[in-house]
């Protein structure tokens, strides 16, 4: 016999759970989360985990992520202390010819309403003294900041699970028919549900776990190699293109972009060049030991922006797949929710229709 | 930036390294050790004791003078010994990092064999953090490599050959062992050893608390229920060993697990070869073994990796490979070969290849 459900949602990810918890606030539907590994044991674990918005292109991109940074405080309220802080975003520049790409991006960011400064050497190095006298200037906005992914995620499934969601976790799924307009969803360990809706937020997973449905998903999985320093004492104040300062005083550095498949090592090359240029960025950083080096596999779809919504072709199916998770769980947990329990959305989703990509 | 190439690059230059080098070296190929530490032997260099069980070609020697003999063995062959110089990570194409903590430069290597050894592992109880709270193995180095007095009063945590034989090193440069803490039931053989030394052991017992001011003061013991009380200001945790993995999870090496091996290692086949093409394990790194296991595998790796880069004709090869694997078979404790065995078994049996007819035998054998 399977168990009946009236949502599954594949993946425990930020944005699978983000997700479920929102759907769990009506407490109308049976929810059930299934998720082949373990939460923050794939993406969503091993991120710098910013909440950076200011320079998302197009700008309506950018106003979905502003969005998304302004309901964080408001999800704290409700599911518990995330470690949320807006610390204000600072990406440099090192040539004044990029000075006219700075202020062109502010430009189109303020018709949206994200506020962007394009600041002078000498503002840059007010607000952040320790960035170096080698930067020409910098795009600043106060919407950015970061987040404790861990927290984050383990807060959500907490919160789902206090308003009766169920999870089941270290189990692949392995195969899903339709029947009779229901979901039929098997898992590597036995487990046989059905589901009136199913929701896919595979991550990185994604091109296979949509092939179980013969539908197509063009996403890339990326590497990225984080280094973390020992703690050090206050150095940066704001969450800076490439790095953050930890509550505990570990700085994460980050940059590269490799496509290795999903290889989760991490080479010493990479780390190499992204110790350097987090030196070019910040000198005194030279003196300051790595204690760890970490990869996540993100995934970024084909055209880089967010995959939200019906898939097209199968009914009751939805999909969310993203770059910038972590910015975007509450917005997509969000208007996902809005989207199962009343069929329409408080933001036009059409932009980021799967659909889009078969034209 | 340097750059650095060779055919056989070992990491670790404890006994099973060496052994791999110097059998390397003496068969033509080029040959580099890294180790951390400051010089070679790894963990021979504070074993006093006199080794038995050694291959034939050593003579019955303690640690350190194993460590000369070794010296004198390699230091006309063709080997480069980078020493302070650690394994921090890896480059693309069969290389990996190096640091000297100034500068960190690729190696290049045709085959790579990972020595690393073992670790000791700890008991936690309250106070275990507390300075005069060390392994035993921490205890041997102070008194023999750094011929510093690691305290006067001493109980030891775990009844084994090694605790003892450290227990008994210290009596001898005039430490009072209070007692030997056993968890269950003993050895009785090993038991009648410390009743002739006049080394009391205590069964069935565990450290309920270590407390003091700033270092260990006093230890707070539960005898089959009874509680005793011991004023010391040293206390050695004599646990088994687990093998050091970091090398192997750098280089994505898969793991498995076997009780009778210390834990998890690197999975491997007969040769000795990882999962990760090109990498070799030797040494307790591959299963806690005694020393002459540790110096079989570190040939056995050698052996192989030399076959790997022709350097050896075939029947030379063969004849060599099998007179080791029975010459462990015999050197070995029994259930750790049966351990090993099975664990080669498994790893064919995971990659769903054909087990060799060779192995089969030994799988027999044992």
């Amino acid at each position: 016999m399977s168990k009946r459900y009236d949502i599954v949602i594949i993946g425990s990810g930020v944005i699978g759970s983000s997700i479920a918890y929102h759907l769990s606030e009506s407490q109308q539907e049976e929810v059930l989360v299934i998720d082949k590994g373990f939460p923050l044991s794939g993406t969503s674990g091993s991120t710098q985990a910013w909440v950076w918005v200011h320079s998302k292109a197009p700008a309506s991109y950018g106003e979905l992520s502003m969005f998304s940074a302004e309901l964080y405080p408001i999800l704290e309220k409700k599911i518990g202390d995330v470690e949320y802080k807006r610390t204000g975003g600072i990406s440099p520049f090192f040539s004044e010819s990029e000075r006219e790409k700075a202020l062109m991006l502010a430009e189109k960011q303020a018709t949206v309403g994200i506020p962007i400064e394009v600041l002078s050497q000498e503002e840059v190095l007010s607000r952040e003294p320790a960035l170096s006298p080698n930067i020409v200037g910098a795009t600043y906005s106060p919407i950015d900041g970061n987040v404790n992914p861990f927290r984050l995620v383990e807060l959500f499934i907490r919160a789902a699970k206090k308003n009766n969601v169920e999870f089941s976790f270290y189990t692949s799924v392995t195969s899903i028919l339709k029947k009779n307009g229901l979901f039929e969803i098997e898992t590597e360990k036995g487990g046989k549900y059905t589901a009136k809706k199913i929701i896919f937020a595979g991550g990185p997973w994604m091109k296979e776990l949509a092939s179980l449905i013969d539908i197509k998903v063009p996403v890339k999985q990326v590497r990225g190699q984080i280094l973390i320093t020992e703690p050090l004492t206050n150095l940066i104040k704001h969450t800076i293109a490439g790095m953050r300062q930890a509550d505990n005083g570990e700085v994460l550095i980050g940059y590269s972009l490799e496509e290795v498949g999903y290889d989760r090592r991490t080479t010493l090359d990479i780390i190499q060049n992204t110790a350097q240029m987090a030196i070019d960025y910040i000198p005194s950083l030279a003196n300051a030991n790595i204690v760890r080096a970490f990869s996540g596999i993100r995934v970024i779809p084909e055209d880089e922006l967010p995959i939200i919504g019906e898939i097209p072709n199968v009914e009751n199916a939805y999909i969310s797949v993203m770059h910038s998770g972590i910015t975007l769980s509450p917005i997509i947990g969000t208007l996902m929710a809005e989207l199962l329990l009343h069929g329409d959305t408080s933001i036009d989703l059409q932009q980021y229709s799967l659909s889009r990509f078969d034209k | 930036m340097v750059k650095i190439k060779t055919d056989i690059l070992i990491i670790g230059s404890g006994p099973a390294g060496l052994n791999a080098a110097y059998t390397a070296a003496s068969h033509g190929a080029n040959v580099i050790i890294v180790d951390e530490a400051i010089t070679i032997g790894g963990q021979l260099k504070q074993q006093t004791q006199i080794l038995n069980n050694l291959p034939g070609e050593f003579n019955s020697q303690r640690g350190f003078s194993l460590v000369d003999d070794f010296y004198e063995r390699l230091k006309s062959l063709p080997i480069t010994f980078l020493l302070r110089h650690t394994m921090i990570g890896i480059y693309k194409n069969n290389s990996i990092g190096v640091t000297n903590g100034k500068e960190t430069f690729p190696i290049t290597y045709k085959k790579l064999i990972i020595a690393t050894g073992a670790a000791e592992e700890a008991t936690i109880f309250p106070g275990w953090t507390l300075p005069g709270v060390m392994t035993i193995g921490a205890a041997q180095i102070l008194l023999n490599r750094e011929h510093v007095l690691p305290g006067n009063e001493a109980i030891i945590l775990g009844f084994n050959e090694f605790s003892l034989e450290v227990g008994k090193q210290l009596e001898s440069c005039g430490v009072n062992i209070k007692a030997i803490v056993a968890k269950g039931n003993y050895d009785v053989e090993l038991f009648h050893e410390a009743k002739n030394v006049g080394i009391r052991v205590v069964s069935n017992a565990t450290i309920i608390s270590a407390t003091g001011v700033n270092e260990v003061e006093k230890v707070v013991l539960n005898i089959d229920g009874i509680e005793e009380e011991h004023m010391v200001d040293l206390v050695c945790i004599g646990n088994r060993l687990s093998p050091i993995l970091e090398a192997f999870e750098i280089l994505s090496c898969q793991l498995a697990y076997q009780e009778d091996l210390g834990g998890l290692f690197p999975k491997y086949y007969n040769s000795l070869e990882t999962t990760n093409t090109s990498v070799y394990v030797a040494g307790n790194a591959a299963g806690i073994t005694n020393i002459g296991g540790i110096l079989i595998t570190g040939e056995i790796a050698a052996w192989n990796a030399l076959y790997s880069l022709e350097l050896l004709e075939y029947s030379q090869f063969k004849n060599r490979s099998r007179a080791l694997w029975e010459q462990l078979y015999r050197i070995e404790e029994s259930q750790v070969f049966k351990a090993r065995i099975a664990a080669i078994k498994e790893t064919y049996k995971d990659e769903s290849l054909a087990l060799p007819p060779f192995v089969e035998l030994l799988l027999e054998e044992c």
